[in-house]
């Protein structure tokens, strides 16, 4: 268990900079998600942390060492890849074992903890057949495995359920977490995934552009999100946002006059975005607290528990939540209540948040 | 039968295009390979108008003949050798030059060590010759070395013919496995080097572990092509040495086409080519089988 | 098939018929003879091609076809093309072939031919070594002929301490040794003992000197290697060579090598036919060279090699193919012919015509073609092309230490007697 510290961490692919300065802190035994979009860096800097990239600039710290210039097996890690690498002619047992082979580990020590790890991930009978005999969900486990019995200071996950079906991803998500709960190791695990990341993570780090849009807890990030971007990321289905005028009163949203609260540093006729969730959009007829508005329903997506209502406010669309026993239907005219408190105002320019 | 016959209706058309293919295939390979046969069978033929019926007697013959079974073994030396030289210079050079280096260089290396392969045998045998020549460029720069005291002459000794030809073969012929390795090796996920790396693994244990399985299929199917090549390889040899000095690099094509041009013996030729074709014929069936294994 | 259809196809093999009547017509007005050999191969220029336009200009019912092979391909193409039938009807053909194709049967007897009196030479005239008799006929005739000479650096025999060629065994051994101890690369002489093809390395050096010792090989058709002058000429390149006077390397130096370490000046002499004289003075003008009769022990005698010209016996067309023939062995024609190959014309006649203008190596080889008895011994020897082989690993052997010339004589007279059993 080892805290990592990554400090203004710079790569360089000839002239084109792909990363720009990443700091993060991840103290021990956390759970750290990088989470972003493809081409955000998040895959790049793990890589770096691994040692499988040079390291441009700035420096990574585990434990108490900077890594720069140690090969990938001197850093105490161990990583689990995205189409899980195990070794084709291996067995599952030879996969797990290979690590402590190298290392010269005694046999019946690496007997041990290979049969350990294999109780523990219930890849016991599993043990004599080849990746090739084996189902994605077996293949991923076995991929976990052959960490776990390195015993690391430090897992590095890269985006290792995305070739599962959804199911089995969801089964899988949790036995990571239970595994994370038992071990207690130190995870960077990266996803593209915002609902992996919200339910894995103790950290979340959300990258865009080669650079941090912000870090924090889920909650942190998913209720008082620093940007625009991190606003629209997380989240399902995703914040309602919409470009609107600073009025006296309130703003002007889709020549629907809304009075309520704005951030002070606003004055009548800047531009902001207006952010919304659809938790916080529910008809009123269902007793919310807030600005009613009157929507045009156009399509009712039943979730079970709960209902994504699609609508229109003038030319507008929007989505808000209903009660699952809802009567409403497409084509009706409701009124909405928007739930001012956890509204956000962000800058149109810059994606700042404006509080 | 008439299933047979409705099939044909069906695919008539099919079979009608296959018809100008199959009857050249035919004219050109069983043709040939029945009169081959056939010619062992009797004596003399071609230099004799009515050659006689004799059955396996060129056969006894052949197998009681000292020269044949010497032929035989250097077969196998200069086959064996030149496979495994061209396995393991290939396998190599492709390691090389699929290396992460400047792409232009990779490129400038790659087209370069393709070049034994384009040259006829006729090229290659010759430069070897100079190459090899008492006052060549190789003698020359071993004597420099201080490796040797006085120049070797390298295809006439009889002790060395045999070793310098296994170079000139293994020079000559490991440009087959080096693209074909090389198209292996790129092949191989990226991440399981990534893996072994994280694991601990050096170089070689990567190679081991990695590299070396995931080439195996490629290894033994382009292996056993190679030995099938070579097994009966007849220009590189004939032009090089032509079997010599004395017959200390005599192979059974050399053999072959001495029994028939040189000494005008055709029917001894035709039974040292059934010979060859039966051993080519085993490995062929070896090959096949595997290729269908992959499939 | 629609009753259209049916037209259709009727009226087209209707025209296919009578296209192919017009063809197979215009055909039989004309003979078309076969011509194949290695000449055209060795002569870039063309002069071969316009050779046979030139015929056919005054032979419009005949036309010539060039099949044109390099030397080495020939001998097989004419035993595989004739087992297929396919045969042409003029051969090139090289004396150490006769036998073995006398043999199969594919050689027609040229004597009735000989003896038409509308021929364009006398037969007196011809070169006599390819037509005298064998089984009671002659099977070829010469188009040229190339005396063996030994081609001298003079330079380096200056160098030695000498002012003329060797003209004796025992000057050539003086000589040769000599140059060899020059040291920086030289030896005196190249003995081309290669095993790689046509591996006949002894009959481009052995032979000859074995024919100014007065010895031979063959007794009428018979083999007769063992006999003590061809154990003397053993001997006498066995003690060259442990003299040090010949290059090393011997039993892999090719013909071609043989003859560019001696352009290169790393030799000082070469045994080989006056023809190289070209090629000599083609690629390095700067050595000072002249050509010699081959140095003799006692006799003055030269190997004789050429061209020649037979009739396939399967021919369709003889009189055609034979017509050619002696189109190309008229006095003009011929000397032209020898001129283009730089060599001496099959029929001496034109010997004269060849002789004007040319240079001293030419010269030289009117002079031993005069004055020495010509030899040539392969045409009768049966089997003459697996022999030298035999005769090659043999003389490796020997020159390698392993054997004593004795022992090489009887070895080659065995080997040879079992592969002709």
């Amino acid at each position: 268990m080892s805290k990592i510290e990554i400090r203004n961490l710079v790569k360089m692919y000839g002239a084109h900079q792909a990363l720009h300065g990443i700091d993060i802190s991840i103290a021990p035994g956390e759970f750290c998600v990088l989470v972003g979009p493809s081409g955000c860096g998040k895959s790049t800097t793990l890589r770096m942390v691994a040692g499988l990239e040079t390291i441009s600039g700035g420096e990574v710290v585990i434990g108490d060492r900077v890594v720069n210039g140690l090969k990938p097996k001197d850093r105490g890690i161990a990583m689990v890849f995205q189409n899980y690498a195990l070794y084709p002619s291996k067995t599952v047992y030879e996969n797990m074992s290979f690590s402590l082979r190298l290392a010269k580990m005694p046999k019946p020590e690496i007997a041990r903890r290979v049969n350990d790890v294999a109780q523990i991930l219930e890849l016991t009978p599993l043990l004599e057949r080849k990746p090739g005999a084996l189902s994605g969900g077996q293949r991923q486990r076995v991929a976990m495995g052959r960490a776990i019995v390195r015993d690391p200071e430090v897992f590095l996950f890269d985006e290792p359920l995305s070739n599962l079906d959804a199911k089995l991803r969801g089964q899988m998500r949790a036995e990571i977490k239970r595994l994370h709960q038992r071990l207690n190791n130190t995870i960077i695990y990266v996803t593209h995934d915002q609902v992996e990341a919200m339910t894995l993570a103790d950290k979340i780090v959300i990258m865009k552009d080669g650079r941090i849009e912000q870090q924090g807890t889920p909650d942190e990030v998913f209720h008082d999100p620093d940007t625009l971007f991190v606003a629209g990321f997380m989240g399902s289905p995703p914040m309602n946002l919409i470009d609107c005028i600073v009025t006296p009163t309130g703003i002007r949203l889709s020549e629907v006059e809304i009075a309520c609260d704005v951030p002070p540093s606003l004055t009548s006729g800047d531009k902001v975005v207006f952010g919304i969730r659809a938790d916080d959009l529910r008809p009123s007829s269902e007793g919310a607290e807030g600005v009613p508005i009157k929507a045009h329903l156009d399509l009712i997506e039943q979730l079970g528990t709960e209902n994504l209502a699609h609508f229109r406010l003038g030319h507008t669309e929007m989505i808000g939540k209903t009660d699952g026993r809802t009567a409403l239907s497409a084509g009706d005219t409701p009124s909405f209540t928007l739930q001012m408190r956890h509204a956000y105002f962000f800058d149109p320019a810059t994606g700042a948040r404006l509080r | 039968m008439t299933r047979i016959i409705q099939g044909f209706r069906a695919q008539g058309t099919a079979y009608l295009f296959l018809l100008p293919c199959l009857v050249i295939l035919g004219a050109l390979l069983s043709v040939p390979l029945y009169k081959v046969v056939e010619y062992s069978l009797y004596d003399n033929v071609i230099v004799e108008r009515n050659p006689t019926f004799v059955g396996l007697q060129n056969y006894r013959d052949l197998l009681t003949d000292g020269a044949y079974w010497s032929a035989s073994l250097n077969t196998i030396l200069f086959t064996i050798g030149s496979v495994v030289g061209h396995i393991i210079v290939g396998t190599g050079l492709a390691l090389l030059v699929n290396s992460d280096i400047n792409r232009h260089a990779q490129t400038l290396f790659r087209s370069l060590l393709i070049l034994p392969w384009i040259f006829t045998a006729v090229v290659v045998a010759l430069n070897w010759q100079l190459l090899l020549n008492p006052f060549g460029v190789v003698n020359y720069a071993l004597g420099q070395l201080g490796l040797i005291d006085e120049p070797l002459d390298w295809l006439g000794d009889p002790a060395l013919a045999m070793w310098s030809l296994l170079v000139i073969s293994t020079w000559r012929g490991y440009p087959f496995i080096m693209v074909s390795f090389l198209s292996g090796l790129q092949s191989i996920p990226q991440e399981l080097y990534e893996a072994a790396e994280i694991d601990g693994a050096g170089f070689f244990a990567k190679f081991w572990h990695v590299t070396i399985p995931q080439l195996k299929p490629v290894i033994y199917g382009v292996a056993l092509l190679d030995l099938i090549w070579t097994f009966q390889l007849f220009p590189l040899v004939w032009l090089t040495t032509g079997g010599g000095p004395g017959r200390a690099t005599e192979v059974l094509s050399t053999m072959t086409f001495r029994f028939a041009f040189v000494d005008f013996e055709f029917s001894k030729a035709a039974t040292a080519a059934v010979s060859i074709l039966v051993i080519s014929a085993a490995f062929t069936i070896l090959y096949l089988r595997n290729e269908t294994r992959k499939i | 098939m629609s009753e259209e259809d049916n037209v259709k196809l009727t009226c087209t093999l209707k025209a296919a018929v009578a296209a192919a009547t017009l063809l197979a017509g215009t055909a039989s007005a004309q003979t078309e003879i076969e011509w194949l050999q290695w000449f055209a191969a060795e002569n870039t220029t063309g002069f071969y091609e316009a050779l046979a336009e030139e015929f056919e200009a005054t032979h419009p019912d005949i036309k010539v076809k060039l099949v044109t092979q390099p030397f080495g391909k020939v001998r097989e193409s004419i035993v595989t093309d004739s087992a297929i039938g396919v045969g042409s009807d003029v051969l090139g053909l090289n004396m150490p072939w006769t036998a073995e194709f006398m043999k199969i049967g594919l050689l027609e007897p040229l004597d009735d031919y000989l003896a038409r009196d509308t021929n364009s030479f006398a037969t007196e005239d011809l070169v006599q070594a390819p037509i005298g008799k064998i089984e009671g006929h002659t099977w070829m005739v010469p188009l040229n002929a190339f005396p063996f000479v030994m081609h001298v650096n003079m330079q380096l025999v200056e160098q030695a301490g000498f002012d003329a060629p060797p003209s004796t065994w025992d000057e050539l051994r003086e000589q040769a040794i000599a140059i060899a101890a020059l040291g920086e690369g030289t030896s005196g002489i190249g003995l081309p003992f290669s095993s790689q093809p046509p591996a006949n390395g002894p009959i481009l050096t052995f032979l000859p000197l074995l024919y100014t010792n007065g010895g031979r090989i063959m007794d009428g058709t018979t083999p007769n290697f063992d006999n003590p002058k061809v154990v003397e000429t053993l001997h006498f390149l066995n003690d060259l060579n442990k003299a040090g006077a010949i290059a090393p390397g011997i039993s892999s130096r090719t013909g071609g090598v043989d003859l560019e370490e001696f352009i290169a000046g790393r030799t000082g002499f070469l045994i080989s036919p006056g023809v190289h004289a070209q090629a000599i003075e083609g690629r390095n003008a700067d050595l000072d060279y002249v050509a010699a009769a081959v140095p003799n022990n006692g006799i003055e005698a030269y190997r004789v090699h050429g061209w020649e010209l037979g009739l396939s016996s399967a021919s369709r067309n003889k009189d055609e193919a034979w017509e050619f023939i002696n189109f190309l062995l008229s006095k003009d024609v011929n000397a032209r012919v020898a001129a283009a190959s730089n060599a001496l014309p099959g029929n001496l006649e034109a010997l004269e015509i060849v002789g004007e203008g040319a240079g001293d190596v030419m010269q030289a080889q009117i002079g031993i073609l005069a004055e020495h008895e010509p030899v040539e011994e392969l045409r009768q020897a049966p089997n003459a092309v697996g022999s030298w082989s035999l005769m090659t690993e043999e003389m490796q052997s020997m020159l390698n230490g392993d054997q004593t010339p004795e022992e090489t004589a009887a070895n080659v007279q065995a080997r040879w007697l079992d592969l002709i059993k």
